[in-house]
Formats: C-alpha cells, sequence, structure tokens
C-alpha cells in the first residue's frame, strides 16, 4: 500500500492535520501494510474519527463513513432493492411487455420470456448503494470508517465479519462483489459494549489514550495557529490536572481546543480563576463535575 | 526472535489473557515490516495484535514490563548473567530438591530461575478461583488465604536461596556470590509486588457512570421488609426512572419494526384497490407480541412490602402488555384490576388495602385461593398469558392444592413464582414451595429492588 515507513506515516499524518504519537503511527503503518482493519477505541473525544479523516487525507482516499446505531440493518448499511422504483418502471413498461409474450401460445411459455428479461429489473439502477456497497464496489481506494461499531447489534457484528475478512459482499440475485480495492477500514468504539472475540481477531487493535503534553500542546498550536504559546501552555496543563480529578466525563482533546476557541473568541491571554470557572461549561459536560473543579481550582492553577 | 515471543506469549496465556494461534502469526509476520530494534515500535506491534480490548491494555503493559524488563537483563548485563545463567541453574535444582509439598513453591523456584509461566498461572487461578468462591460464600477470607500461602511459599524460597547463596559463595568467590544474592533478591522482590498487585479494570477512560444503578445501590440490595417511609418515596422515583428506560426501549424496537424488505403478497393485495397500479407499497413487519399478564399476590405481611412494588412496576409498563389482571389474596381471592385501571397508581396501591374486601386478621391460605381463582376466573389463562404469583408460599398447614396450580400451568404460556422469602427458609416449617415449584416454570427469590428490576427487564424485552 502506500505508505513506505511507520516515519512515512508519522510526517504525513501530521501534514494532514493530525498529530500521531509513535503507536498510532506504527499500528497505522502495519494496517495499511497487512491491508487488516484497525479497531480504534479510546475515550471520547480524543480523536479517533479523526484519525480516519486524517488517513484518508494523507492518502488522498475518499472517506467512507458508516455511523452505526442500535438498530442499523443491512438494508442501511449495504444495499436496498428500490422497490417503488421497480414497480413504477413495471407500470411504465407495461405495453412492452405486452409485446414480449405477445408471441408466447401457453403461459409457460410466457413466463419464460418474461423470465429471460429480469435481469433489467434486478440491475444495478434499481440498487441503492449504502456504505458498505459504495466502499466495495468504488472505482478509487476508499477509507471506510465504521464509527461506533459498539454501538450496533450483535447481529450487524456478525454480517461485518464476511465483510471483513473477504472484502465481498453476495447480493442474491446479482451474485457476489468483490472489492476492486481493499478498503483501508477504521472501527471505532467507545466500549459501550465488548466486540466479539472474532471480530477482535481480524483487525488490529489501537488504544488512543489522552496524549502526553507535548502532544497536546503541539496539537493545539496546529489547530489553533493564532494562540499564544504561554496560554497555550498554561491551558493544556490546567487541561492535564483537570483530568486527575476524578470527573464523569473528563475532558479530552476536543474539549482543549474548543476552550482554546473560545478563549481567543474573549480574546482572554491569561488564565485566572475568574477565566477558568466563566468558561467552564465548555471544560465539563455535567454540573457535578464543574462544582468539583471550582472547588479544586487551587489546584489547577499553579 | 520466534522463540522469545512464543514465550511471551505463553505468558500471556497463563495469566488469563486470550491470545489466538493467528494473532501470534500475524505479529510473527508484522515483525518483518517494522524495525524490532526500536522499542516503541516493537512494543505497539505486540500490544495491536494481542491486547484487543481496552481493558486487556493495561494489564498487557504490566505483562509486557514484567517479560521484557523485570525478567530480562539488560543487554550490558547480559554476558555477565550468562556467566551465572549456569550457577542460577544449579541452585535453582538444589532448591528444588528441598523437600517441601506445595506446587506454588516449584512455581517460585522457577520463577527464582527465569521463567515466569507457572507463577504466572498460580497467581491467575487464585484470583479467578477467589471470585467464585466469594459469591458462594460471601466472605473474603478465601482468597486472602490463598495469597497468604503464596506469599509463604515465596518467603521460603527467598530465605532457602539466601541460606543457599551465603553457605556455598561467601567463603569462595564473593563477587559472584554477591551478584547470585542481588539477583535472587531482586527476583523476590518482583514476585512480591506481582502478588501485591491488584488487576484493575483498565477502563477508566470511558467509564459511563451508571448513575441510576449508583443511587439505587444502597436501596437495591436492601430487602423490602426493612424499608423504611421515606425509602420507599426514593424508590418510587427510582422506579419511575426504571419506567421511563424500559419503555424507551420497546418504543425503539417498535420504531425498527417498520423497516423491513418488501411484502409482495400485501403489495399485491393493496394494488387491486388501483386496478392493479401498486401504488402503496407494503413492508413485512416484524410483529412484536404482547403478552398477557395474570398476577396473584399474596398480601399478607412481609409479602406485600414485595407485591407492592411489582404491581407498581407491572402497571407503570402497562403499555408494553396486552392486558395486566390482578388478584390479591389472603384467605381468599379477590380481583384488583379495576382499582389499578380507574385511579393513579400509587393511589391504586394504598387502596387495595382498605378497600378490597380482604380479611386482615385471616391466615393465609394457597388452597382456597387456587380453588376460587379455577372456579371463577380459569378462562383468563390462555396460551398467551404469562401468571405471576408473588408469595411466601406458607399455607399454615392447610391443603397446598398444588394440583390446581399445575391445571392452570397448562392453561397458560408461563407460570413464575417470585418468593420475598429467603432462599434457605423454602421449605421449612409450613412453608409449600416445593410442592408448588414443580407447576412453575421459573421460581425466583424476590427480596430486593435489584431482583425485581432484572425480573421485570426480562419479562419486557
Amino acid at each position: 500500500m502506500d505508505y513506505d515507513s511507520v516515519a512515512d506515516v508519522q510526517s504525513r499524518l501530521t501534514k494532514a492535520g493530525f498529530i500521531p504519537s509513535k503507536e498510532i503511527a506504527t499500528v497505522v503503518f502495519l494496517a495499511a501494510a497487512t491491508q487488516k482493519p484497525v479497531l480504534v477505541e479510546g475515550p471520547a473525544g480524543v480523536g479517533k474519527t479523526e484519525l480516519a479523516k486524517a488517513i484518508a487525507r494523507s492518502l488522498d482516499w475518499e472517506l467512507i463513513r458508516l455511523q452505526c446505531y442500535e438498530g442499523l440493518d443491512e438494508a442501511k448499511a449495504l444495499y436496498e432493492w428500490e422497490y417503488a422504483k421497480q414497480l413504477l418502471y413495471t407500470q411504465m413498461v407495461k405495453d412492452r411487455l405486452n409485446d414480449i409474450i405477445s408471441s408466447a401460445s401457453t403461459l409457460t411459455q410466457a413466463v419464460d420470456q418474461i423470465a429471460a428479461q429480469e435481469d433489467a429489473f434486478f440491475s444495478d439502477r434499481f440498487i441503492q448503494h449504502r456504505p458498505l456497497l459504495q466502499a466495495i464496489s468504488s472505482e478509487q481506494p476508499v477509507v471506510l470508517l465504521i464509527d461506533e461499531v459498539d454501538k450496533s447489534d450483535p447481529e450487524f457484528e456478525a454480517f461485518l465479519l464476511e465483510l471483513l475478512s473477504d472484502f465481498q459482499v453476495s447480493i442474491p440475485e446479482l451474485g457476489t462483489r468483490k472489492a476492486i480495492h481493499i478498503p483501508f477500514v477504521v472501527l471505532t468504539s467507545n466500549n459501550y459494549r465488548d466486540m466479539s472475540d472474532a471480530l477482535k481477531r481480524r483487525c488490529v487493535h489501537l488504544y488512543i489514550d489522552y496524549p502526553a503534553r507535548d502532544t497536546e500542546i503541539s496539537i493545539v498550536r496546529l489547530k489553533i495557529p493564532g494562540i499564544e504559546e504561554k496560554l497555550c501552555n498554561a491551558l493544556v496543563d490546567a487541561i492535564r490536572k483537570i483530568r486527575t480529578l476524578d470527573l464523569k466525563k473528563s475532558p479530552s482533546i476536543s474539549e482543549t481546543l474548543d476552550w482554546a476557541q473560545s478563549l481567543i473568541a474573549l480574546q482572554i491571554n491569561e488564565l485566572t480563576p475568574e477565566v477558568i470557572s466563566e468558561t467552564l461549561n465548555i471544560v465539563c459536560k455535567y454540573k457535578i463535575d464543574m462544582e468539583k473543579v471550582r472547588k479544586n481550582i487551587d489546584r489547577i492553577l499553579p | 526472535m520466534v522463540k522469545l515471543i512464543q514465550q511471551f506469549v505463553s505468558c500471556c496465556r497463563a495469566s488469563g489473557l486470550r491470545v489466538s494461534t493467528s494473532e501470534v502469526l500475524d505479529s510473527l509476520n508484522q515483525l518483518q515490516l517494522i524495525d524490532p530494534t526500536d522499542e516503541l515500535q516493537f512494543r505497539s506491534l505486540l500490544r495491536a495484535n494481542l491486547a484487543k480490548s481496552m481493558r486487556d491494555v493495561q494489564h498487557f503493559d504490566r505483562l509486557y514490563h514484567l517479560f521484557f524488563h523485570e525478567m530480562r537483563m539488560d543487554v550490558g548485563d547480559m554476558r555477565q548473567a550468562a556467566l551465572h545463567s549456569d550457577q542460577i541453574k544449579k541452585a535453582a535444582e538444589i532448591l528444588k530438591q528441598m523437600p517441601h509439598d506445595n506446587p506454588i513453591y516449584d512455581a517460585v523456584v522457577e520463577f527464582l530461575e527465569g521463567n515466569p509461566l507457572a507463577l504466572l498461572h498460580e497467581m491467575r487461578r487464585i484470583r479467578t478461583e477467589a471470585e467464585a468462591e466469594a459469591t458462594m460464600l460471601r466472605f473474603n477470607l478465601g482468597p486472602l488465604g490463598n495469597r497468604l500461602n503464596m506469599m509463604i511459599q515465596i518467603n521460603k524460597a527467598a530465605s532457602a536461596a539466601g541460606a543457599l547463596v551465603e553457605e556455598n559463595y561467601t567463603k569462595t568467590d564473593s563477587a559472584a556470590g554477591r551478584d547470585l544474592a542481588v539477583y535472587f533478591q531482586e527476583r523476590v522482590a518482583a514476585a512480591r509486588s506481582m502478588l501485591m498487585y491488584e488487576p484493575r479494570p483498565g477502563d477508566t477512560g470511558t467509564k459511563i457512570t451508571p448513575t441510576e444503578e449508583q443511587r439505587l445501590k444502597g436501596l437495591g440490595e436492601k430487602s423490602f421488609s426493612s424499608f423504611t417511609r421515606a425509602e420507599v418515596e426514593e424508590m418510587r422515583e427510582a422506579i419511575d426512572k426504571l419506567v421511563r428506560k424500559l419503555k424507551n426501549i420497546v418504543s425503539r424496537r417498535y420504531a425498527v419494526r417498520n423497516r423491513g424488505s418488501i411484502d409482495v403478497k400485501k403489495t399485491l393485495r393493496a394494488s387491486a384497490k388501483y386496478n392493479g397500479v401498486p401504488v402503496e407499497i407494503k413492508y413485512r413487519h416484524k410483529a412484536k407480541r404482547k403478552s398477557r399478564i395474570v398476577t396473584l399476590c399474596d398480601v399478607s405481611g412481609s409479602v406485600w412490602a414485595a407485591a407492592r412494588f411489582m404491581l407498581n412496576l407491572l402497571y407503570s409498563l402497562q403499555d408494553c402488555f396486552d392486558k395486566v389482571n390482578s388478584f390479591v389474596f389472603i384467605d381468599h381471592l379477590s380481583e384488583v384490576t379495576s382499582i389499578f385501571e380507574e385511579h393513579e397508581i400509587s393511589k391504586a396501591i394504598g387502596m387495595v388495602l382498605k378497600e378490597s374486601d380482604v380479611n386482615y386478621n385471616a391466615s393465609t391460605d394457597y388452597g382456597e385461593t387456587l380453588r376460587n381463582f379455577k372456579k371463577d376466573y380459569m378462562e383468563l389463562l390462555t396460551k398467551k398469558t404469562t401468571l405471576i404469583i408473588v408469595g411466601d408460599g406458607r399455607t399454615n398447614y392447610m391443603n397446598p392444592e398444588d394440583a390446581i396450580l399445575g391445571q392452570m400451568r397448562e392453561r397458560c404460556r408461563r407460570v413464575i413464582w417470585l418468593n420475598p422469602e429467603q432462599e434457605n427458609l423454602w421449605d421449612t416449617g409450613d412453608s409449600e414451595i416445593k410442592s408448588y415449584m414443580q407447576h412453575c416454570h421459573e421460581v425466583r427469590q424476590c427480596r430486593n429492588i435489584n431482583q425485581l428490576f432484572t425480573f421485570i427487564e426480562e419479562l419486557v424485552l
């Protein structure tokens, strides 16, 4: 595939606006080299989805995204026949049908003659491509992001297995479709439930944790170019201290970025206890958490 | 390299990580693609292939550290270690010969020799066994005792090793002797730290705090009979929340129901209206079965506490059922369905006690109740009905009439008996629960809210 080495992955992802740790780069490289799917786990907001997008950008491939939810089924994920269109077409070409069977002398013959034409109705024209089929039948290589796969039902997971191991799907009326290019598959999970062993076995596992201090600082500087260095450092330090509190939802990178963005919008250049407590609702998503942070505010600011 | 990975994998397996052969093959193949001398890459590779869930990651990191750092010498030490390895082996041999009768001792000695496999295995056994035992005996001395045993074995091996080193080397070659002693001390320290290590779930980053459960934790395990009035109120709030959650799940299933493939038969039939043009397209629905519920509640004494909560839950979830018929009884049966249908739930529960013609001073008579039911209400039981009986099955030594329950069972889909009594009191004294049990599909203990919640959840979903 397209990456040459781990270092290459690292530099190209950075260029695409995602700063990977060495571990992330290694796993991405291995997955690309062995054409295996990556199962990404980690707390919400550490950039699991962003990783897939960055991979797509760095390879200059199209990104096809499938958002999973409870009740997602094949018809929504793979393909669906457009019944209404089929029936409408049948009505419209009724006269032609009459022509075709006009020469038939018996009913059996007529049925045979129609059967010979059935390809016209079960063709690509009447298939609605859903993300999975799109990814498989695409002419160009793509990155397939299956987001929050843990939210889907176990049945859907079993169905994914076939797809991920052979990269082919069977449509009974049309036969088996094999992938033209094997897509780079990224599955993300929030640990809403455990994935089956069979699925895990087929994937390379990647756990993304909160980034190290320097990485986080460079992420903030990359995403928000206007930020002053001093503010940026203070901000990241504060966030890292907040993470050590026992909160219901610890702030992750996306919260750090939101916070930095809003401080810039408010034209604030220095972190003070007042600033923190006024802008806290961007960092903490629960009332209890906010109270806890306010109580410990002297621990957060050096 | 292959051998090293294999050793590491077997250590992983011994301490409870599930690693399949194909995962090992994958990692060996992938090793060719990266630079194995870069430790970060090497570790990421193993981690990506061997630890496949968030929970395993922490565990893996610990094992990795143990195997590749604590158990291996650094490269500089390697030569030195090779020098000593003969002596270490010899010493271990002697240690093994020492009289002992404990397999853990063997494992510890092997660990000292440099092979952590057996010890990891033993530790894991202790941990998993500890869990199984804890649920049965309800006290945690078992695992503690096991650990103590292991500690004693480690200490024994340590002192034996120390004595051995002193005996053989102090006089002759002091430098080698000291090295060996240091080596054994390090190993013993490593073994001890392994023993002290408590596996913690590694998913702290994403834990979703189950607020409902946390709030209920205190009350959930408390038995019904010991609730105070304030707690009953609090419970009601909790029940409301749970009901809302269940209803959400059920309604979502109804939403999903309408998605499906086309139903050709129905579409054709509908098209007849429009001269054969299929204007309306009918989809195949996944029909959802709603069940009918008949409850018989003993309202005497302590049983009432459990019955009250169950009625509360059942009637809150009335939408999920086709019809709920309820009866209360002490010495004879009386129907209270109408009270619940006409009044708001909490009010209705209060009214049951006042307005139904139940004689509270009588003693419970299950036989008479069942005879009443057979006479008047047998037609309520159909193949769609689930019969729920709440009671302790204490008949005051009167005829239990369990044969009637058998006839009732034949008419309905399921018979479930909820018993608010402790399981070890069943079938003592006048309890006839065992003779009723043979006619029930299921008899469960229902002493606290958590048990009730699990029951209701299974019933609805």
